[in-house]
C-alpha cells in the first residue's frame, strides 16, 4: 500500500477540518479528492507532504520522495525555468554536487520534453501562460523521481483545452513514474479522466468513496448534489 | 478593546519569538559554513550597490545640516579649531551608522520583507520545503550574511563622505580652511570610536536583514499580508536599530 491514511484528524481554530478520516491509495493508483471549497482538501495534501502537523492519526507513505504540485504552480519567480526544475538537485543537501552541469542540463531538458515544453529553459515563469507554468511545476515536482505525487487543483482556473492537456499529462506522469497520486479537484472532467477512485469530503468526513462511474450512478444525496452542482442537498457551503 | 490589545500582545510575542528562533537557525548554518557563494554575492551586490546613493545622500545631508548649524557659531565663540573634531566625532559615533541604518531599512529591509512575504503567500516557500530544501538556509543565510558583510563597508564609505561634506560646508560657511578642518577632524577620529562604529554596523546590518526576512517569512493571506509584513519589518527594524544604539552607547561611552 503506497499511501495509507488512518484516523487522520486536523483541527484549525477549534474546528475539526478533518475528523478521523481513513483511506488508501495503492501503488500506481490515482485517487481524486473532491469536495467544496474549505472542505479540507488542501489540508489533506499538506498533511501528507509534511507541510503541516496532524493532530491525530497516522499517515504512512512508501519509501521515496513525495512531490507536490501547488494550486498556483508556486514557481520561483526569480529563477528561470531550468533553475526551477533543477532546484532540488542543486539545493538539496543529499543531492547537491551529485550532478554535473551537463547532467543537470540533460535532466532538465528531458523533464521539459515529458511535459511537452522543450526549449523554454531560459524563460522566466512570468513569461509563461498559466497552463505552461503548471506543466513546468509538474517537471519541477518529478525531478527527484518521487513515488508519491500530490496535485492541488491542477486544472482550476484553466480554459477547457488547457485542462484537458493537463489531465493528459497527469495520466502520462502516472504511467511514466508509476507513482501513487492524489488529485484534488472540483472538476468532473479531471475526476473521470485521471482518477481510478475518489473520495468526497464534507464537514471533515468522507461522505462518499468509490470509482467515478459509481459516483455518477450512485443514489446518495451527497453525490447527486455534487454531480448536479445543486444548492439543494445535504451539503451547505459555510463560507 | 481588551481583546484587540491582547491580540497585539500575542502578535508581538510571536513575532519576537520567530525573529529569535530564525536568528539562531541562521547563525547555526553560517557557523556550519553552509553558505551558497553565488547567492551570497548576488545579495551583497543588492545590499551594497543599490543602497549606496540613498545612504550617501542621507548621511551627506545630515552632515551639512549639523555642520552649517554649529560651524559658524563655534568660529564666533573662538572654537574654530574644534569644528572638524566635533563633526567627525558626531559622524563616526552616531550619524554615519544610524543614518545608514535608516537608509538600509527603507531600501533593503522593505524589499527583503516584501520579497519573502510574496514567496510565502504564493506558496513558493512551501514549495522549497516540499523539495526538501531548508528555507532558512536557502533564503535567510545569504541575506543576513550580506547585511553583516556589507553594512560596515557602507557605513565606512558613508561616514567618510559625511566628514568630507562637513569640510565643504565648513569652508563655505566660515573662514576656516580645509587644512584647519581636517587637522582637527583627524584628532577626533579615535580607534575606539571606529571599532565601535564597525561593531555597531555589523549589528545593524544583520538585525535589519534578519527582522525583514523573518517578518516576510511569517506573512499570511495574500497581497494584504505582504503589505502588513513589510510594514512590520520597517517598524521593527527602526525600533531595533534604536535599541542597539542605546545598548552600544551604554556599553561603550558611559
Ligand atoms: N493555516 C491555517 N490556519 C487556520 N485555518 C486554516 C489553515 N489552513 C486551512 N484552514 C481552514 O481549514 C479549512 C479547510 O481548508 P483547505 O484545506 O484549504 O480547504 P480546500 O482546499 O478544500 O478548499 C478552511 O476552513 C480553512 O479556512
Ligand atoms: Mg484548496
Amino acid at each position: 500500500m503506497s499511501i495509507k491514511v488512518r484516523n487522520l484528524t486536523k483541527i484549525f481554530d477549534e474546528i475539526k477540518v478533518l475528523d478521523d478520516i481513513s483511506f488508501d491509495v495503492a501503488d500506481g493508483e490515482t485517487l481524486a479528492v473532491v469536495g467544496f471549497s474549505g472542505s479540507g482538501k488542501s489540508t489533506v495534501l499538506k498533511l501528507i507532504c509534511g507541510l503541516i502537523e496532524k493532530d491525530a492519526g497516522e499517515i504512512i507513505t512508501s519509501e521515496g520522495d513525495i512531490a507536490m504540485v501547488f494550486q498556483y504552480s508556486a514557481l520561483f519567480d526569480s529563477l528561470n525555468v531550468a533553475d526551477n526544475i533543477s532546484f532540488a538537485l542543486r539545493e538539496r543537501r543529499d543531492l547537491r554536487n551529485k550532478y554535473s552541469e551537463e547532467d543537470l542540463k540533460e535532466i532538465v531538458s528531458q523533464k521539459l520534453e515529458l511535459v511537452g515544453l522543450g526549449g523554454i529553459e531560459r524563460k522566466f515563469p512570468s513569461e509563461l501562460s498559466g497552463g505552461m507554468q503548471k506543466r513546468v511545476s509538474f517537471a519541477r515536482a518529478i525531478v527527484t523521481e518521487p513515488k508519491t505525487i500530490l496535485y492541488d487543483e491542477p486544472t482550476a482556473g484553466l480554459d477547457p483545452i488547457s485542462s484537458t492537456l493537463i489531465e493528459d499529462y497527469i495520466v502520462r506522469l502516472q504511467q511514466e513514474t508509476n507513482a501513487s497520486s492524489i488529485v484534488v479537484t472540483h472538476q468532473m472532467s479531471t475526476i473521470t479522466r485521471t482518477a481510478n477512485r475518489l473520495i468526497m469530503l464534507y464537514n471533515g468526513k468522507i461522505v462518499f468513496e468509490g470509482t467515478p462511474e459509481e459516483m455518477l450512478r450512485a443514489d446518495t444525496p451527497y453525490t447527486k448534489q455534487f454531480v448536479t452542482a445543486s444548492l439543494e442537498g445535504p451539503m451547505h457551503m459555510v463560507s | 478593546m481588551f481583546r484587540a490589545f491582547g491580540n497585539q500582545f500575542t502578535d508581538f510575542v510571536t513575532t519576537l519569538g520567530a525573529i529569535i528562533e530564525n536568528g539562531f537557525i541562521t547563525l547555526k548554518y553560517i557557523i556550519m559554513g553552509q553558505i551558497e557563494r553565488k547567492e551570497l554575492m548576488d545579495q551583497c551586490v543588492r545590499f551594497g550597490i543599490s543602497s549606496l546613493p540613498i545612504t550617501l545622500s542621507i548621511v551627506g545631508m545630515t552632515s551639512i545640516i549639523v555642520t552649517s548649524q554649529v560651524a559658524s557659531e563655534m568660529v564666533k565663540q573662538g572654537g574654530g579649531n574644534f569644528v572638524g573634531l566635533l563633526v567627525s566625532i558626531l559622524i563616526v559615533r552616531e550619524v554615519g551608522a544610524v543614518m545608514s541604518g535608516f537608509a538600509i531599512i527603507s531600501m533593503i529591509g522593505s524589499s527583503l520583507a516584501s520579497e519573502i512575504a510574496t514567496m510565502r503567500v504564493t506558496e513558493q516557500i512551501d514549495a522549497i520545503q516540499v523539495l526538501k530544501v531548508n528555507p532558512i538556509r536557502y533564503l535567510f543565510v545569504p541575506r543576513v550574511l550580506s547585511g553583516i558583510i556589507m553594512m560596515p563597508l557602507l557605513v565606512i564609505i558613508a561616514s567618510a563622505f559625511g566628514v568630507i561634506t562637513g569640510a565643504v560646508t565648513t569652508t563655505l560657511t566660515t573662514e576656516l580652511t580645509y587644512k584647519a578642518y581636517f587637522d582637527s577632524a583627524w584628532i577626533g577620529i579615535y580607534m575606539k570610536d571606529l571599532s565601535v562604529c564597525l561593531l555597531k554596523s555589523v549589528a545593524f546590518g544583520g538585525t535589519i536583514a534578519l527582522i525583514s526576512c523573518s517578518c516576510g517569512y511569517q506573512a499570511s493571506g495574500g497581497a494584504k499580508g505582504v503589505g502588513l509584513a513589510t510594514n512590520k519589518a520597517v517598524v521593527w527594524s527602526l525600533v531595533a536599530i534604536v535599541i542597539w544604539d542605546l545598548i552600544f552607547s551604554i556599553t561603550f561611552f558611559f
